[in-house]
């Protein structure tokens, strides 16, 4: 499985900036898009993959702490990078506590900005890949059928095949045909790699 | 057979009538004047005298009646003659001393006193003891009675109304006593011409029977008048008495009354003074020559000195000694003036040391000539009004201040975010330009692109420059006619506040023959309020000469003004001269380096010039000028 390349939203009003910031970033191979104002952004269809977010504090028709927060309870998950013409340290320190990966004030070093972009894409790299191997594992557990489920939850609680058996009140032999299904779906070459995919799932997975 | 009258005799008689009228008059009033026993006294002795008198007239008048025969008297029946005298004057006296006297009584009294004397007279008469008859005339007889009733009436009149003016009608006492006099004398020889003598041969009875010689007649008379004398003497006397009694009395009044008011003005300067020591204030006076001669208990504690301490030199002690010096001069000034006194002073309150602000007053109390007799002043605590003030003038120039550093805050940090938009640009795209040449191969393109965005970038920023100069400078503003000197008191008045809480001083010198200056009213308040500011802000730390600030305005020439602000602060370093009216420049500690820069930029727009140069003495001095109106100058 390869990680698809990584993209870099810029989110500015102010075009000559806008514009020198993605010539920047374009600059040591990055995939850049730029966004004139943080409607703009929401808007746009994004890539699947990993990336950061490029944001002027002060935009016209959304404040970024405030987008930010949207953000957030949007259930969207990106780094963000703060670029603000007037730093102010109250605004960065808000900023901060809500996971913004770094505040830079204008004018700001292009190695300032490039490596907090780097830092950034590691970061959500890693986010990223986790996001996508749950969103596989959710659907590997999805395409389980019920009584194979059932199975699942009894064989990683340590029970024998014989006992499931009595359990669900059907045969050993059938038992070992469902765990072997199982097995196969979920793509385990062990108990023990099941046993650890299982708990990967939370809960509100696992009734799916 | 007639009769001859010896003339002398007739004349002591009337002279008799006439004492016997005025000692009548003199024992009417004494009778009226006293009372119980007292005037039972003079009343007897008065009706004795008086009607010894009258009696005593009769018979030396009988005395000077000659006839050719010896007469003899029949001394009983003279003797009754005698008291009906007194009980007709009896009776008088007592009509006349009553309190009032109608007509009715007066008729009466004369009546009695009139039958009284007529009675007396022919008793009198009836005495005769001689070798001849007497027949009367009833005509005459009946005459007489009526002269002596109108007699008595006319001496009860003049008697009733003159009893008590003895000092100031003493002539007409003695006018009535003549008029009385001669009506009794009228009366008796009325009654002798009504008797006719005839001679008889039968001899008179002359048993109890004497003669009267000229002797007798001298004797009659001496006892009379001794006794009308006595009487007049002791009515003199009693009357003295009685005047001082009565002068004694007064006094006695007097000084009851006297007493009386004393003591209801105790009572009311009790109640006063219960008053000026209850009152919540500190209450004073002081004489004209502005002595304090009281004190109420209030203030002594206050002060917590003693009243002697207060009313000599020691009164000056609990004043602040950087209020006492002014508090004099103004008080000497109001005792110059007679003008009502007011001054506001810090005090030592003696129970814990702290001044506390009062405001103190003295009003004159002027005699009905205008002199100033006595000042009233009171001393009223305001040390929470003073706080009040203080801290509102204090939170105004907080306020003038915070709004001056928040529009500048402002207009910087709008600044800074136009300029550092283009800078970011021109920084990140020079960057990238780096990026773009220092990768393999070199992407000159890209740079290329990167340069010219830079280029452009630098170009935005000084239009973001221009922009805001334009701010301040053409099309902002409204040229109208400006009234400079107006401007200035009105800044003035706004600095006021300010300038005494630094113990700035503020002046004018303001040219009368100032045309108006073309312009934005508001901008060219701005710039000298600038100037102002910077001025008192600049005598901060100055300690050893006044702390003034002048502003003055000039007339240059027909086509400009000047207005200077001369301050006498810290004055400008020569190496900044050069400096300070550039944008960001600024030796104060807090301060932006905008408002020179704003002001010249102003004052420039407007077409004239602002400079600044050093003072001879201290301090610094910025002027400029503005265009004059030409189409309002006159």
């Amino acid at each position: 499985m390869t990680d698809p390349d990584p993209v870099v939203f810029v989110v500015d009003d102010d075009a000559s900036v806008r514009d020198a910031v993605k010539r920047l970033i374009a600059s040591v191979g990055l995939r850049v898009e730029t966004f004139g104002s943080a409607h703009e952004f929401l808007n746009h269809k994004r890539p699947d993959g990993p990336g950061c977010l490029v944001l002027d504090v002060r935009l016209p028709d959304l404040g970024g702490l405030e987008f930010q927060r949207a953000l957030a309870e949007s259930d969207i998950h990106i780094p963000i990078i703060f670029i603000t013409g007037h730093g102010d340290i109250p605004m960065s320190v808000r900023a901060m506590k809500a996971g913004a990966v770094e505040f830079l004030t204008k004018p700001f070093r292009g190695q300032e900005l490039l490596g907090a972009i780097q830092e950034a894409i590691a970061k959500d790299r890693v986010a990223w890949s986790e996001r996508a191997q749950m969103k596989e594992l959710r659907a590997r557990y999805g395409s389980l059928t019920v009584r194979e489920r059932e199975v699942l939850s009894l064989v990683v609680s340590g029970l024998l095949n014989k006992q499931i058996g009595a359990e669900l009140g059907t045969s050993e032999l059938t038992i070992k045909t469902h765990r072997g299904h199982v097995m196969q779906k979920m793509g385990a070459q062990s108990l023990a790699e099941l046993v650890k995919m299982f708990e990967r799932l939370k809960p509100a997975d696992r009734k799916q | 057979m007639t009769g001859s009258y010896d003339y002398r005799l007739v004349t002591l008689s009337v002279v008799m009538a006439i004492c016997a009228a005025y000692a009548a008059l003199d024992l009417a009033g004494r009778t009226t004047a006293s009372r119980g026993r007292v005037r039972l006294v003079w009343l007897a002795g008065g009706a004795t005298a008086m009607g010894l008198g009258i009696w005593s007239m009769h018979y030396i008048g009988m005395l000077a009646f000659h006839l050719p025969v010896p007469v003899f008297y029949d001394w009983p029946t003279v003797l009754v003659s005698l008291f009906a005298a007194i009980l007709a004057s009896g009776v008088a006296l007592f009509v006349v001393s009553r309190r009032r006297m109608d007509w009715g009584q007066a008729l009466a009294g004369s009546a009695i006193m009139g039958s009284g004397i007529a009675t007396m007279h022919y008793i009198g008469m009836a005495a005769m003891r001689l070798t001849a008859m007497h027949t009367y005339d009833s005509l005459l007889v009946v005459l007489s009675v009526v002269v002596a009733i109108a007699m008595s009436l006319v001496a009860l009149w003049l008697s009733f109304h003159l009893r008590e003016h003895a000092k100031t009608t003493w002539p007409k006492k003695c006018a009535s006593a003549l008029v009385m006099g001669a009506g009794v004398a009228a009366m008796h020889y009325t009654g002798m011409a009504a008797a006719k003598f005839t001679p008889s041969l039968m001899s008179p009875d002359l048993s109890h029977a004497v003669h009267v010689s000229p002797l007798g007649v001298a004797a009659i008379s001496s006892v009379t008048l001794l006794v009308l004398g006595l009487v007049s003497i002791s009515s003199l006397v009693d009357r003295r008495f009685a005047a001082q009694t009565s002068a004694l009395t007064e006094s006695e009044l007097l000084k009851r009354e006297l007493e009386n008011l004393v003591n209801e003005l105790k009572k009311s300067e009790d109640r006063l003074r219960v008053l000026i020591e209850t009152i919540p204030a500190l209450a004073w006076t002081s004489l004209a020559d502005g002595s304090n001669d009281f004190s109420n208990q209030r203030l002594l504690e206050y002060m917590g000195i003693s009243l002697e301490q207060m009313q000599g030199a020691g009164w000056t002690t609990p004043f602040h000694p950087e209020d006492i010096g002014e508090h004099l001069v103004k008080w000497r000034s109001a005792l110059a003036t007679g003008e009502t006194f007011e001054n506001e002073a810090r005090v030592r309150r003696a129970a814990d040391g702290e001044y506390r602000w009062f405001l103190i007053r003295g009003l004159p109390l002027r005699d009905e000539r205008g002199n100033i007799v006595k000042w009233y002043g009171t001393m009223t605590d305001i040390e929470d009004r003073k706080r009040a003030e203080e801290a509102l003038r204090k939170a105004n120039a907080d306020l003038a201040h915070i709004t001056r550093v928040i529009t500048m805050g402002e207009l910087t940090a709008s600044i800074a975010h136009e300029i550092n938009q283009p800078l970011a640009a021109i920084v990140t795209n020079a960057d990238a330009c780096m990026v773009w040449l220092s990768n393999e191969p070199p992407n000159l393109e890209e740079a290329r692109a990167a340069v010219e965005s830079i280029a452009q970038d630098g170009t935005r920023a000084s239009e973001v420059i221009q922009h805001i100069r334009a701010m301040f400078t053409k099309n902002t503003y409204e040229r109208t006619s400006v009234r400079v000197n107006d401007l200035i008191r009105e800044v003035v008045a706004l600095l006021q506040a300010g300038a005494s809480k630094n113990q700035v001083e503020l002046q004018t010198e303001l040219a009368s023959d100032l045309p108006p200056a073309v312009g934005d009213r508001v901008q060219v308040q701005q710039v000298i309020v600038n100037l102002a500011l910077n001025g008192i802000e600049a005598m901060g730390a100055v300690i050893d000469r006044p702390r003034r600030l002048v502003i003055r305005s000039e007339r240059q020439n027909s086509e400009e003004l000047l207005v200077a602000v001369r301050d006498s602060g810290v004055g400008i370093d020569a190496k900044d001269f050069k400096r300070i009216f550039d944008a960001f420049f600024t030796t104060k500690a807090q301060g932006m380096g905008m408002g020179l820069s704003i002001c010249r930029s102003i004052v420039e727009a407007h077409g004239g010039r602002l400079w600044a140069s050093a003072n001879g003495d201290y301090g610094a001095t910025f002027q400029f000028t503005l265009p004059a109106d030409r189409d309002t100058a006159s």
